[in-house]
């Protein structure tokens, strides 16, 4: 049974619409992450699973009970919904303890003193901040008062937890830290997450699926890999980093195991590559092939038979420690790639620059 | 910090001195220690001279400027149980004003800011106007519609109904009580408004994702939320309260209801001989009064105000009130008709007819009209206030930029000294601050004749507006980032030309609301004006209480008529500056 279902989710402001037939299934104990620029809809999508947007069109249902239908102007308040959320400025109620705000969700649900106490304390423990029960909310940082949230959003055993960007207002290296501890905790909890972000490495590492919107629309829900190296469109394949397109024609096509198809392309050299569009031999293709994919080889060694080859001109080289970041002149325009942080090709040099067949993908122009 | 750096400049100047003796004179005459030192002597001339010399009043067995000898003759006199019932009159009104003002300010900001209302703006501009309607003017005006015998109100009743009894009297407690809601009200709104706007949505939002429903995260999160700053407002308001002239004057003394400032007002105008010892007396005991009130808002709020409520700006949860919002928005409109149409429009139905309280047609007239026009002594008290106004707004703005500039932006010594004088007189009521500067001027060397002028309302009009003019220009200055002057420091341009250029530049539309905001504060001021002014220095509000003492309440009608036109002009063009620009009041 599905967690979450979406079904023709639609939300309008005025005329405009933030969220645009929208349709998800997320099954229990999954963490899905939905990905986007600010003002894709992710967070209203995220807000009306809660109940604190209403849909303007659609019907959602949470473990199999409809909780909202636009249709039949059936709608169920947030507070009777039984989620959990953690707010992006975390929500923790100044006037209030530690302790009080974990508790405050199981106080309004009339449980026994002892068992608020005993449940409020396995919650701070979960997230490590036991020793802060007594603490005053507004004494704690940043990142004690994201597991506050947490604890709060966890304490009263929700359906299903809602996370609006938590990590967003953290420091780089604690907002690393404190994915990796979530993602392990809620796998051993196994609850089943909807997690809002704009930030790409954060929905790779901790999503099981990732939904790329854009505009209001779905463009692709997937796994991380997926979405990464294998994308439907050039608009998601440009959303993570910037990876280079190569025009190519297409020469034929045929079907691939897994729905997929292989084309035979020319674009400067000619090889197959992979797509999950099937595009019409004699029409154009671009072909994505990310910076960390390509590399130089020596100037003697031709074409390979697995992969593709250009040459070109070093343009520009930045040194970046983890790795240097250099732009070539080929005769497919301007590529860009990644080099270890120790190669270090002089701009102007003639080099060869050569990426592996399995790790271009072909999109539609 | 901008001038921090300055004086890290070396200066190499040529003159045959020692070089810590140099340096030392340097510092001492340096623009900035001339300028603190000329603040700190403008505001303890304005707050500290007058404090001082009530106490040495309060001792003093005669009225000022004659010979008498000390003793505590004033102190005693006021230990009386007449006085113990003035004190809990007092205390007992205002925080019978105050309770109904804070709960129908939050209903109605609650209104303006969380609900889908319609025309929230418009209602939003029309419940604060009573705030900015001089008192005396609305108190004049009830004083018609409740009167008992002939107000429009009971006459209304008794036509429509057919009693012969009037169901109103406004000379009575609930009516002190009631016209001083109408300033309350609006006051505490403008508080409490901007907290219901500033709070993150989320704070709400997360309580209702832990299950609790509307009502519940209302008392739980949002009212707790808010607490300090009610409580904040709770008490300012008690204070004002207290300080409050206009309204026991009017509706309280006809009753035998008096509260401190009219005992003190009584004790100096209402007595055979004005017996200044026992009002001094009496008003340093209101100053302590006020001290402790002030000391227990500060005990109060020590540390208790959540940064979280006053953040930056977010786009509030709106409540769909479906069929409702037509009664909320009728409630609005209700608020806006009682305290502003009603006294508004008596006073114009008052200015045409012969006799106020005997509304038929033959007794239509313009006499008043023509009455008032002819009246030289309401053209030099128009004079006056105007220029009173003009002069002393420019006044206490430029003092209270000056102070908030030390204050806020810069690290000198003796900022904060300048901070608490400036703030000092927030906690004089009006009355209290009349009676230090009668004896202050009385005290003062000869050939200073200020007593007698309209320069002796100015230095009271600059004290009591100083505090206000602080605040907003507080505000002005801590929305603008210290990034602005630095960085046109570093591109070139002198301290001065920064102020100028910069400072002034963005903090200008501030200025010209705190202008307008002590215009009116001016133009409403009553209880120093009455003691301060004397014949060729009245200013229009102690004209407009001398003909309703002389029972001209149809000439008072057409003089509050043309106070209301300055006071919704002047509201408008204060709204049309907020509107372009940062709102500080």
């Amino acid at each position: 049974m599905s967690a979450i279902v979406l079904e023709n989710i639609s939300k309008f402001f005025g005329a405009a619409a933030a969220v645009d037939d929208v349709n998800l299934q997320v099954e229990t104990g999954e963490f899905v992450t939905l990905l986007g620029p600010s003002g894709c809809g992710k967070t209203t999508t995220l807000r009306m699973v809660a109940g604190l947007e209403q849909n303007s069109t659609g019907r959602i249902s949470i473990g199999g009970e409809v909780v909202s239908d636009a249709a039949q102007d059936f709608f169920i308040p947030p507070e009777r919904r039984h989620l959990g959320m953690v707010f992006q400025s975390y929500a923790i109620w100044p006037h209030m303890t530690v302790f009080d705000n974990v508790a405050y969700p199981l106080r309004i649900r009339r449980k026994s003193a002892q068992e608020i106490k005993d449940r409020v304390e396995r919650a701070l423990k979960l997230v490590e901040m036991g020793r802060f029960a007594d603490r005053p909310a507004p004494a704690l940082s940043g990142g004690q008062q994201q597991r506050v949230a947490i604890a709060r959003a966890l304490v009263f055993e929700p359906r299903v937890l809602l996370l609006d960007e938590p990590l967003s207002n953290l420091d780089a290296r604690l907002r690393t830290q404190t994915g990796d501890e979530f993602r392990q905790l809620q796998k051993r909890l196994g609850i089943t997450s909807l997690y809002v972000t704009h930030d790409q490495g954060e929905a790779m590492a901790l999503s099981d699926r990732v939904v790329v919107m854009s505009m209001g629309k779905i463009l692709q829900v997937g796994p991380p890999e997926d979405i990464y190296q294998r994308p439907h469109s050039r608009a998601v394949a440009a959303f993570f980093g910037s990876p280079n397109f190569i025009e190519a024609e297409v020469k034929a096509c045929r079907s691939d195991t897994g729905g997929t198809f292989v084309l035979e392309l020319d674009g400067g050299w000619i090889g197959p590559c992979h797509s999950t569009h099937e595009i019409k031999p004699g029409n154009k293709a671009a072909v994505m092939v990310r910076p960390e994919n390509m590399r130089l080889v020596s100037g003697d060694r031709g074409p390979s038979a697995t992969g593709m080859a250009w040459k070109g001109i070093v343009k520009e080289s930045i040194y970046r420690g983890a790795h240097r970041s250099v732009m070539l002149d080929t005769s497919a325009g301007n590529l860009n790639i990644d080099l270890t942080a120790l190669e270090n090709p002089a701009v102007g040099a003639q080099v060869d620059v050569f990426a592996a067949e399995n790790s271009a993908w072909a999109v539609p122009i | 910090m901008t001038s921090n750096t300055a004086d890290a400049i070396p200066r190499n100047q040529p003159i045959a001195m020692p070089a810590p003796l140099q340096s030392f004179a340097q510092r001492l005459f340096s623009g900035r220690n001339v300028l603190v030192v000329s603040l700190v002597a403008i505001l303890s001339f304005l707050a500290v001279y007058p404090l001082a010399m009530l106490l040495y009043g309060s001792l003093h067995s005669t009225p000022p400027g004659m010979a008498g000898e000390f003793n505590l003759n004033g102190y005693k006199s006021i230990l009386n149980w007449s006085n113990t019932v003035v004190l809990l009159n007092t205390v007992a009104i205002s925080l019978g004003k105050t309770i109904p003002s804070l709960t129908l300010a939050v209903l109605l900001a609650w209104i303006i800011a969380r609900t889908d209302t319609p025309w929230r703006d418009k209602l939003e501009v029309l419940i604060t106007l009573p705030f900015f309607i001089p008192p005396i003017l609305t108190a004049m005006a009830w004083g018609m519609l409740g009167n008992p015998q002939v107000g429009l109100l009971n006459q209304v009743w008794k036509w429509a109904t057919g009693a012969t009894v009037s169901p109103i009297n406004v000379y009575s407690y609930g009516g002190v009580i009631w016209h001083m809601m109408q300033y309350s009200t609006p006051f505490l709104f403008l508080f409490i408004v901007d907290i219901f706007r500033a709070m993150d949505p989320a704070l709400e939002e997360s309580s209702r994702m832990c299950g609790a429903s509307r009502w519940r995260t209302f008392r739980l999160i949002t009212l707790m939320l808010m607490l300090p700053a009610l409580t904040n407002s709770f008490i300012l308001s008690l204070i004002r309260g207290i300080e409050s002239f206009e309204s026991p004057l009017f509706f309280g003394t006809p009753a035998k209801i008096e509260v401190i400032t009219t005992e003190i007002y009584n004790s100096i105008n209402h007595r055979a001989t004005p017996d200044y010892q026992y009002a001094t007396a009496l008003s340093f005991a209101i100053m302590v009064m006020m001290f402790l009130l002030v000391v227990w808002q500060w005990w109060l709020l020590k540390g208790r105000t959540f940064t979280t409520v006053t953040g930056k700006g977010y786009a509030p949860n709106i409540m769909k009130l479906g069929k409702w919002k037509w009664v909320t928005f009728s409630f609005c409109i209700l608020f806006f008709v009682i305290t502003v149409v009603l006294p508004v429009g008596q006073l114009l139905i008052g200015s045409f007819f012969k006799f106020f309280g005997f509304y038929s047609y033959d007794m239509l007239t313009t006499e008043h009209y023509v009455a008032v026009f002819n009246n030289a002594e309401v053209w030099r008290a128009m004079g006056n206030t105007m220029l009173l106004g003009l002069l002393g707004a420019t006044a206490v703005m430029i003092l209270g930029s000056i102070v908030a500039y030390v204050s806020v932006r810069t690290k000198w010594r003796g900022r904060r000294l300048i901070d608490g004088l400036a703030w000092l007189p927030w906690m004089m009521p009006g009355m209290v601050l009349g009676i230090g500067f009668l004896w202050a001027f009385a005290m003062l060397p000869g050939p200073i004749p200020i007593y007698g002028t309209i320069w002796a309302l100015m230095l009271a009009y600059v004290a009591l507006g100083t505090p206000i003019s602080v605040r907003v220009m507080s505000s002005a200055y801590a929305q603008l980032s210290y990034d602005l002057e630095e960085c046109s420091r570093v591109h070139g341009a002198t301290f001065m030309q920064t102020m100028w250029r910069i400072l002034i530049a963005l903090a200008w539309p501030s200025f010209a609301v705190g202008w307008v905001l002590a215009f009116f504060g001016i133009m409403r001021e009553l209880s120093a004006s009455i003691l301060l002014y004397s014949v060729g220095s009245e200013v229009l509000s102690v004209v407009l209480l001398r003909l309703w003492a002389n029972g001209l309440a149809e000439q008072v009608s057409v003089i509050g008529l043309m106070m209301m036109l300055l006071v919704i002009l002047f509201r408008w063009v204060q709204l049309k500056l907020i509107k372009s620009r940062i709102s500080t009041l």
